[in-house]
Parts: structure tokens; C-alpha cells; sequence
């Protein structure tokens, strides 16, 4: 029992979750038809590219020791506002410029309210959410669904084409990981964020700038949403701001806990959200072709949810003397 | 008074991630007497109470109660065996009345507060405890606090109570009570462990003593076969700690350089007040004073970690500038750091190795200021350190949580040495280290005066500050009260100034 249990421990999470996805991608291949085939496998990372752009985003909050909550709503109306602009004449360009500079403004509010107001992360952003949908409801968006008409040029290619008959949104995918990568382990900003999120006080005392850090990094993930926003739009010819109220952004709370990143900041890196990408895209693609419904998806998703934050808490405690006595 | 034996530890081992806080310890616990709990920091007094109470189990050997062999998985369990522990940091809810805390995990589904008010007064009275019922725990000092625990263990029918470091935090008046509420305990066939590290008391109120050394019992006897050079014997394994804590007698005291850092009416809410003082550099300056005395706070407004008031905060100098920070970057920026009393919480990180918290302490100083991050540069400056500091671990990759409390500290001193400062205060440098390391700390501080640094270190233990410094301030109630050479410093008088 015991030995049976600190053997599952001790495989790390990464490797698990690899484990785990290569069991289902067997299970699948033998037992569903038409999943073992090009065309599946790659519409299958087609449709979790844009979950895993986002939760490229999420990830480098997350690893800062915060979350945002608002990544959906930000994605959806500036993205929105950009071509309710584009739709009224503007130029795309501008429209889209507008746009990005409206989802990296959202962001630094979010940092601001968590750096110097000192609200704790889940709450800032959870009002935020809210605030971001009223204000796009209200002021920016006229529509619930904003179709795309008229000639958006090469932008256009960032939804529909494909190099090497791999489709473009997937390819992307692939770049912002890379520069994500870069960026966290190789940048002393990427070595600022590891060290907040594994010892905020520490970082502080040894003189990091975490405040502005911190309003850096919310900025950083609003405008992957916006870059994700916008390879969804040009995906699909149109946005739709229903998403807001959506239960996306806990799939992306989802990948990136499932892939590995603690939490409690500090720890995983964007190799972490790939495989949990991987993993939540062979899950709903085999559960679509076993035509499960939707709610019943949902149900799955989100006990995958909770079984990914138990073992997080399991692996990543939140403090060593706790975990050696457990709590008193 | 009959004399069974009420608690029995056989060879009782504790590891903790396979180091070992007590090893292979045999310890006896005879009803209704004082048994004083001796040794270093770091000696296993902690973790051997802790398995008693129940906070935390053996890993080897086995515990009697009442010759009963007994594992107690919770404090509670441990509790309704009639052994209770007081913790070093009380476990009152202070926002509660002390009748309510006295009562505290016993309430009725429907709680009659008048009811518990008045049992928690009988009963306050037939200990003959001076404390108010109706009021709220935050608002009673130090020794009344202790009162409410004890009166708890009682009143939950404790035979054995356990005090970790009780009176590290009492003044003298409150001691004398809290010996006499021992006695009284004694009286009533309770058992009693304390832990301490002033061995006076232990030599006045213990009917026996046992001694520990690198979780190891050295000795443990009744209280007349011992003596105060017999004790400081058995806690450091030599003669007297001469080596450790006597060897600046000889060498000169090294006189003020320049005038670094000048303190003038520092304020900070209630825990700082009123402050002045300066430091020199190229010399040790050493802050006394018991905690709470607002020593940390002080040090910790000048390194920008606190904001000092805005109204009449007072002023700070740096080489005669006046400097105001707000958060620690511009400090460590201009050279003042702050080694801190609590490495795990605020000193390094600890998913990360060594290497990385190291270079992390230089990236965020702007020491090495490319926006790429060179692995070998990371690499060279752990070997640089590691062997200045005679960091021990099996490579530079290992995680600091892995390597022993010395080493952890030798890791944080690393980080804050790399960022190149002018003044560093060093708060309890010592604290949870073990003996080769004290010395080598010690040694580095010394090195650092000599290299012209302002060094101050703040430490509550005697010892220390009067081998280490070249001047010592002591600290009292958030000012600096008294300044000694080492010449005319002597235990008693630094003592004296910090207590009244």
C-alpha cells in the first residue's frame, strides 16, 4: 500500500501526465474508429491549439504564484471591440492595434489592483472578468456574435492556412511556446518570475522590482489572449462574446494544472503546459467521437479538474512541515 | 512523593527526510517533577517534546506512558493521555476572551458565554491566577498568556505539561511568577518538561536535567550533579565554549571607520520608537535586545523592507544623504541589505539549488545585468561561494531545503554578499546553526568588518553579541537605550538594560 503509493509520487507529474496520454492514445486508437488518422490527429490539435495558447498565458501567471481569471473575457472583447472597429470602416491594422493595446491595458489594471492594491489574485481578476464583460457588453461590442466581412489581409492567413499540412493555429501554437520558453528560462525577467512565485518575500527582500514584475506579467498573459483571441477569430470568420460566460477559463485552469505547473507557484515550465495540452485534446477528442454530449463532457472535464488540484496539493505542498506532520 | 516513571522513551529516533533530529534517545519523565530540557540550538529538545505532544511521531523506538507503549498520531490524542504541550509561539486564539480560549474545542451546540465566564473565573481563582475572564487574550502580556495555557492543560486534567522556551519572552517579575506557578504545578503531582537555554533557571527550578547535543542525550541526572560549567560542558562537547565564544578578547577591538549610516528619531507605528543610533564602517556593531524590542522592525525600515512613519518617521542617512525607501530594491541598490532572522520564510527559495538562489540575489541587484541569463555565469558564481563560504552540499545543483540549517544560512548570506553591500545587518545569524557552522559565520563576520563593511548584527543571545561586536547597543521597548564598549560589557549589565 504504502510503497505502491510513494511509487506514484515519485514518477513527477510530467512524466505522469505523458503516461497517462500515451495509455489513452493507445486505448483510442485500438478502440475508437477513425481516431488513427492524420486528419483526426491533427483537427484534434487544431481544436486545443487556442486553449493551448491561452493556457501558455495562464502558465506564466500561474508560475508567478497568481491566476487570471480574466483571460477569456479580455480575449473575447478586444478582439470583439478590434472588428466591431473594422466593421464600422476603420482599417484593420488600427482596429487591431486598438484592440491589443485595450487587452494589455485590462491586464496592467489586473496587475495594478494585485501589485500595489494588494488584492489577492483570484479575487482581482475574478471582479475584473466581470467588470471586462459589462464594459464589452455596454461600450464596445454591439453584437453577441461579431461576424468578420470584408478583406482582413494577411491576418486572414493566421486562421486558415496550414504549412506541411499542419493547420497555421498549431504552428502558432508551437511559436509562442518557444517564445514563451525563451523568455522564461532564458530572460532574467523569466528568472524573476520563478522567483516570486517560489518566495515572494525572499524576492522582495533581495530587491526584485515584483510590483512592476507583477503588473508585467498580467500584461503578458492579457495579450496572449489577445493573440489567441485573434487566431480564433480568423479560425472561425467571427467572435463570439458568449465565451465570456463560458466555463473556458477553468480549461485552461485545467491544462495547465493537469501538465503540471504547482499552483503554488515556482514551479513547471511550458513543456508542463504542452503535455497538458496534448493530454485535455486527446481526452475531448476521443470523448466527440464516442458522442458523448456536452454537459457529460463538462462533467468529466471538470472531475479531471479536481483530481488534477488534489494531486497538485499532493505533490506540490504548500509548506515542507506541513507535509512531514500533517496539519495539526 | 511516589516516584514511578510516567513517560519512558527508548531509544527513540526522528528523522526528517533521513537526517536525524533525535537519535536514539532514552529518556525518562518520573511523575510530579520539574525536568529541565537542555541543549543548543538544533539539539533535538524541540523534536523530542514534539513526539510527547504528539505533534509529530518517532520513526524508530518507542514511547511508555505509564509503561504502556502509546503512539500518539495528534496533539489531541496526546492531549486526552493527559500530556499537553505550551508552544513557543502561544496557540491562543487572540481575538477571544480568555474564558472563551479556556474553553476553547468544548463548546455546547448552544454556548452559553455567561456560564463559561463564571466557571473560567472559580476556576482561574482556585489556581490563584491573576486574570481576567472578560478579556481578550491580545490584550494580556506575555506571562498572563502563559497563565491561560497553563490554566487550559489543568483544567483538561494534563499530568504532564510541556513548556517550549517559557521564559525567553517573561521579564524578571513575570519569571519569578512563572517559577512559582511551576511549584505550585509540582505540588499538585503534575510533571512538568521545560526547555531552555538559560541554565540559571534550569540549575533553581529542575528536580533533574538532561542535556542533548546534536539530537544525542549526553547526560541526564538529578539537578545537585550538576553545576553551570558542567552544563555548558555537556551542551558544547568541550571545555567551555572558549573557541566559540571568547576568542575576541584577545584581538583588539577595531576602532570606527567612516560614519556609514546615520538613525535619527526613527519611528514605526507602535514597534519603533523614536530611534537613534549610527553605524561605522569597518566594524561590528551589535544590536541586543529581547524579542519585540523593535530591533528587527528598525533594521528592517532601514533596508526598506517596513515603512517607517510618514509624519515624524524621523531621518536616515546613508554617507549623509537622506535616504527614504519604499520597498527594499533602491536599498539594496545602494548597498544596505538585511540578512534575515527567518531564512525559510523570507530568505530563500526553495525549489530552487543553490546556484540559482545565489544568482537570483545578483540578477535582482543588478549585479550581473544582461536580460539573457548565462548558464555559466550562474555556474561560476556558485563555486565562487560555495567555497568562500565553505557552502557543504554534494554538488551546487542540490536544493537548498536539502542542506543542514548552517548551510541553508551560509546560502542566504551568500545572496545578500554577492549584491555588494555597504552596510548588511545580520538578524540572529546564528539561529538554528549548528556549532562548526556558528563559528564559521562568526569568523565571515569578522572578515567582513576588516574588509570595511558596516556590519551590525542583531542577536538575542548574550554570548554572541559580546564576542562578536565592537560596540553594543541594546534595544528596549523600540529604541536604542544603552551603548557599551566591550570593555565595560558584562552579561548582567546588558542584561539589565534590555529588561528595564
Amino acid at each position: 500500500m504504502k510503497s505502491g503509493r510513494d511509487a506514484i509520487l515519485s514518477l513527477n507529474q510530467e512524466q505522469m501526465v505523458i503516461a497517462i496520454s500515451a495509455v489513452l492514445f493507445v486505448l483510442f486508437s485500438i478502440l475508437l474508429d477513425g481516431f488513427f488518422r492524420i486528419s483526426n490527429l491533427l483537427s484534434l490539435l487544431q481544436s486545443v491549439s487556442i486553449l493551448g495558447i491561452l493556457a501558455i498565458g495562464m502558465a506564466v501567471v500561474v508560475i508567478g504564484r497568481g491566476i487570471d481569471l480574466t483571460m477569456v473575457a479580455v480575449m473575447v472583447f478586444s478582439t470583439g471591440w478590434s472588428f466591431t472597429l473594422f466593421a464600422g470602416g476603420m482599417q484593420v491594422e488600427v482596429a487591431l492595434l486598438l484592440g491589443l493595446l485595450l487587452a494589455v491595458a485590462f491586464g496592467a489594471i489586473n496587475g495594478f489592483l494585485i501589485a500595489y492594491v494588494e488584492i489577492p489574485a483570484i479575487f482581482a481578476t475574478l471582479a475584473m472578468a466581470t467588470v471586462i464583460s459589462g464594459l464589452g457588453r455596454f461600450a464596445l461590442v454591439s453584437s453577441e456574435n461579431i461576424f468578420i466581412s470584408g478583406d482582413v489581409g494577411w491576418f486572414a492567413s493566421l486562421g486558415a492556412g496550414a504549412i506541411a499540412a499542419v493547420p497555421m493555429p498549431v504552428l502558432l501554437f508551437l511559436v509562442i511556446s518557444c517564445i514563451a520558453f525563451v523568455a522564461l528560462r532564458l530572460t532574467r525577467y523569466g528568472a524573476f518570475v520563478y522567483a516570486i512565485g517560489d518566495n515572494p518575500l525572499a524576492s522582495r527582500n533581495s530587491g526584485m522590482p515584483i510590483r512592476p514584475m507583477t503588473v508585467l506579467m498580467y500584461s503578458l498573459a492579457s495579450l496572449v489572449a489577445f493573440c489567441a483571441g485573434l487566431i480564433m477569430a480568423m479560425t472561425v470568420s467571427s467572435v463570439n462574446t458568449k465565451l465570456a460566460s463560458s466555463t473556458m477559463v477553468y480549461d485552461i485552469i485545467l491544462v495547465v494544472v493537469i501538465g503540471g505547473i504547482g499552483l503554488a507557484g515556482g514551479k513547471g515550465s511550458i513543456r508542463n503546459v504542452i503535455s497538458g495540452t496534448v493530454l485535455i485534446g486527446l481526452l475531448l477528442n476521443g470523448l466527440t467521437i464516442m458522442n458523448v454530449d456536452y454537459s457529460a463532457q463538462n462533467i468529466i472535464k471538470s472531475l479531471i479538474l479536481l483530481l488534477a488540484i488534489i494531486v497538485d496539493s499532493l505533490l506540490n505542498p504548500r509548506d515542507e512541515q506541513t507535509a512531514q506532520q500533517g496539519d495539526i | 512523593m511516589e516516584t514511578s516513571k510516567l513517560i519512558e522513551m527508548r531509544s527513540a529516533t526522528k528523522e526528517y527526510r533521513g537526517v536525524a533530529a533525535v537519535k536514539k534517545v532514552d529518556f525518562t519523565l518520573m511523575s510530579g517533577e520539574v525536568h529541565a530540557l537542555l541543549g543548543e540550538n538544533g539539539a533535538g529538545k524541540s523534536t523530542l517534546t514534539k513526539i510527547m505532544a504528539g505533534v509529530t511521531q518517532l520513526t524508530e523506538g518507542e514511547m511508555l506512558l505509564d509503561g504502556r507503549p502509546v503512539t500518539f498520531m495528534t496533539p489531541g490524542e496526546a492531549l486526552s493521555n493527559g500530556v499537553a504541550m505550551v508552544f513557543q509561539e502561544t496557540s491562543l486564539v487572540p481575538s477571544m476572551t480568555v474564558a472563551q480560549n479556556l474553553f476553547l474545542g468544548e463548546e455546547k451546540l448552544f454556548n452559553r458565554l455567561r456560564g463559561i465566564y463564571i466557571s473560567a473565573q472559580q476556576f482561574m481563582q482556585s489556581l490563584n491566577f491573576q486574570v481576567n475572564p472578560w478579556a481578550d487574550v491580545a490584550t494580556l502580556g506575555a506571562a498572563q498568556k502563559q497563565m491561560v495555557e497553563i490554566a487550559r492543560a489543568v483544567r483538561q486534567n494534563a499530568r504532564v505539561i510541556i513548556f517550549d522556551e517559557p521564559t525567553a519572552t517573561l521579564t524578571p517579575e513575570e519569571k519569578r511568577h512563572f517559577f512559582a506557578l511551576i511549584k505550585d504545578l509540582r505540588q499538585r503531582g503534575v510533571s512538568v518538561i521545560f526547555i531552555s537555554h538559560a541554565l540559571e533557571e534550569a540549575l533553581s527550578i529542575a528536580d533533574r536535567i538532561t542535556v542533548l547535543r546534536d539530537g544525542e542525550l549526553v547526560v541526564s541526572d538529578t539537578v545537585d550533579k550538576f553545576d553551570r560549567e558542567k552544563i555548558v560542558q555537556a551542551m558544547v562537547g568541550r571545555t567551555l565554549s572558549d573557541d566559540l565564544y571568547h576568542s575576541h578578547g584577545e584581538d583588539t577591538v577595531r576602532r570606527p571607520g567612516r560614519k556609514i549610516l546615520s538613525v535619527q528619531n526613527l519611528s514605526m507605528s507602535r514597534v519603533v520608537k523614536n530611534t537613534s543610533f549610527s553605524v561605522y564602517g569597518g566594524q561590528v556593531t551589535g544590536i541586543f535586545g529581547l524579542i519585540g524590542s523593535g530591533r528587527t522592525e528598525a533594521a528592517k525600515v532601514i533596508s526598506g523592507i517596513y515603512k517607517r512613519d510618514f509624519f515624524h518617521g524621523g531621518e536616515v542617512k546613508l554617507d549623509n544623504k537622506p535616504i527614504r525607501y519604499r520597498t527594499p530594491r533602491p536599498a539594496v541598490q545602494d548597498g544596505i541589505v538585511y540578512v534575515t532572522e527567518d531564512r525559510k520564510v523570507e530568505g530563500f527559495y526553495e525549489s530552487m539549488s543553490i546556484a540559482d538562489n545565489i544568482h537570483r540575489a545578483a540578477q535582482a541587484a543588478n549585479v550581473s545585468s544582461s536580460v539573457f541569463v548565462s548558464y555559466s555565469e550562474i555556474k561560476e558564481m556558485a563555486q565562487e561561494w560555495t567555497k568562500k563560504l565553505n557552502i557543504r552540499a554534494i554538488n551546487s545543483n542540490a536544493r537548498v531545503i536539502e542542506l543542514s540549517g548552517g548551510n541553508q544560512q551560509k546560502v542566504v548570506i551568500a545572496r545578500s554578499l554577492v549584491q555588494k553591500p555597504k552596510v548588511i545587518f545580520f538578524d540572529e545569524p546564528t539561529r538554528g546553526v549548528d556549532v562548526g557552522a556558528i563559528s564559521e559565520i562568526h569568523h565571515l563576520i569578522n572578515t567582513l568588518a576588516e574588509e570595511g563593511i558596516a556590519v551590525v548584527v542583531i542577536s538575542s543571545y548574550l554570548p554572541e553579541i559580546m564576542n562578536i561586536s565592537d560596540r553594543i547597543l541594546v534595544c528596549r521597548a523600540g529604541r536604542i537605550v544603552e551603548e557599551f564598549t566591550p570593555e565595560d560589557a558584562t552579561e548582567e549589565r546588558i542584561m539589565y538594560a534590555a529588561v528595564h
